[in-house]
């Protein structure tokens, strides 16, 4: 056999060397690229979830919308999901959301303005009763000025 | 009494005076509907919206700039919505000449429903349909029916939760012409 019959023979190898090469690549790529995107939805999904539950279903009686299984909650989640999709941001869908419902749209007050008297009230309740408790104890056991063993 | 324990049960006093006070505003806010009745977006720009007609063609809100929108979310398995639809339809019939529009907007509903319910209650003012709910939710609509007052410059005006009634509408509309008037 001749030098270039050989070359001949061995070409076809190498060539089907190369388109399954190729399809290792492409296939790893398109794998790859579904991996990622898999990973964004999910992410997106995740992220849906957590702006849900920020926000109250507003036909329900203090359930999220993410729990809430209202249809006006599960637009409420699709509307979510399609914003984030868009490239809005979390505050930015909550703040359309308290625009059409007020600040009561929100599971938690917003710490801000008046919603700061929310996380404000109960502490200064706490202390304020502790203190005029102990204060009262302190008065209450003391001995009066004009009892007898004062008066002795 | 000595001047310490007149002092101990001024206290106590104090303290069981404020505990009523906070009691007493908790339950007056409590028992105040109006955190939900009052909407936020009284005095603001309307959400805009284009919606399919269901009698007719497509509306947008912004097509009737110059005009006070009567926006009333409806469903036909809602019973109070059954109950003003004369109310609107006799509205929309009496200002349609005075630069009024009445639109309804289904909310969550079967097409083929709606339109029995149009059919079968007559209405002739031009009804959509919020496929997405995304409309009722830009209005922070909390069930139905409920209606948006519009002024000509596209301002809310007004909402009503619950059925409205010709008299009633008709006040808001004269105050929604006279804002836009100014």
């Amino acid at each position: 056999m001749t030098a270039q019959a050989d070359r001949a023979v061995r070409r076809p190898g190498r060539d089907a060397l190369l388109v399954l090469l190729a399809v290792a690549v492409i296939a790893g790529t398109l794998l790859a690229v579904s991996m990622s995107g898999r990973g964004q939805s999910s992410q997106v999904a995740v992220q849906a979830h957590e702006v849900a539950s920020s926000l109250r279903c507003p036909v329900c009686q203090d359930l999220s919308a993410a729990d809430s299984p209202a249809p006006m909650a599960a637009q409420m989640r699709q509307q979510i999901l399609d914003d984030l999709r868009r490239g809005r941001s979390p505050e930015q869908i909550r703040s359309t959301f308290v625009n059409a419902y007020g600040a009561s749209v929100l599971m938690t007050p917003p710490r801000r303005g008046i919603g700061w008297a929310a996380y404000a009230l109960p502490l200064l309740i706490v202390v304020v009763a502790g203190a005029t408790g102990a204060a009262l104890l302190r008065r209450l056991r003391r001995p009066s000025d004009l009892s007898p063993a004062g008066r002795l | 009494m000595t001047s310490s324990r007149r002092r101990s049960v001024a206290l106590l006093g104090v303290v069981v005076v404020g505990v009523l006070v906070v009691v007493a505003l908790l339950s007056a806010a409590l028992s105040r509907p109006s955190a939900e009745a009052a909407s936020p977006l009284v005095g603001r720009q309307a959400p805009d919206f284009r919606l399919e007609g269901l009698n007719g063609p497509p509306v947008s809100l912004s097509s009737l700039r110059g005009q006070v929108v009567v926006l009333n979310f409806w469903a036909s398995w809602c019973a109070e919505c059954r109950v003003e639809q004369p109310a609107l339809d006799a509205t929309w019939k009496r200002f349609g000449d005075s630069g009024v529009v009445v639109v309804g907007v289904d909310f969550q509903d079967q097409s083929e429903d709606a339109q029995q319910f149009l059919a079968e209650l007559g209405i002739s003012y031009p009804v959509v349909r919020d496929a997405d709910s995304r409309t009722a939710l830009a209005y922070g609509l909390r069930g139905v029916p409920e209606t948006f007052v519009i002024d000509p410059a596209g301002q809310v005006v007004d909402r009503v939760i619950g059925p409205v009634d010709a008299d009633g509408l008709a006040t808001r509309i004269r105050t929604a012409q006279e804002r836009g008037a100014r």
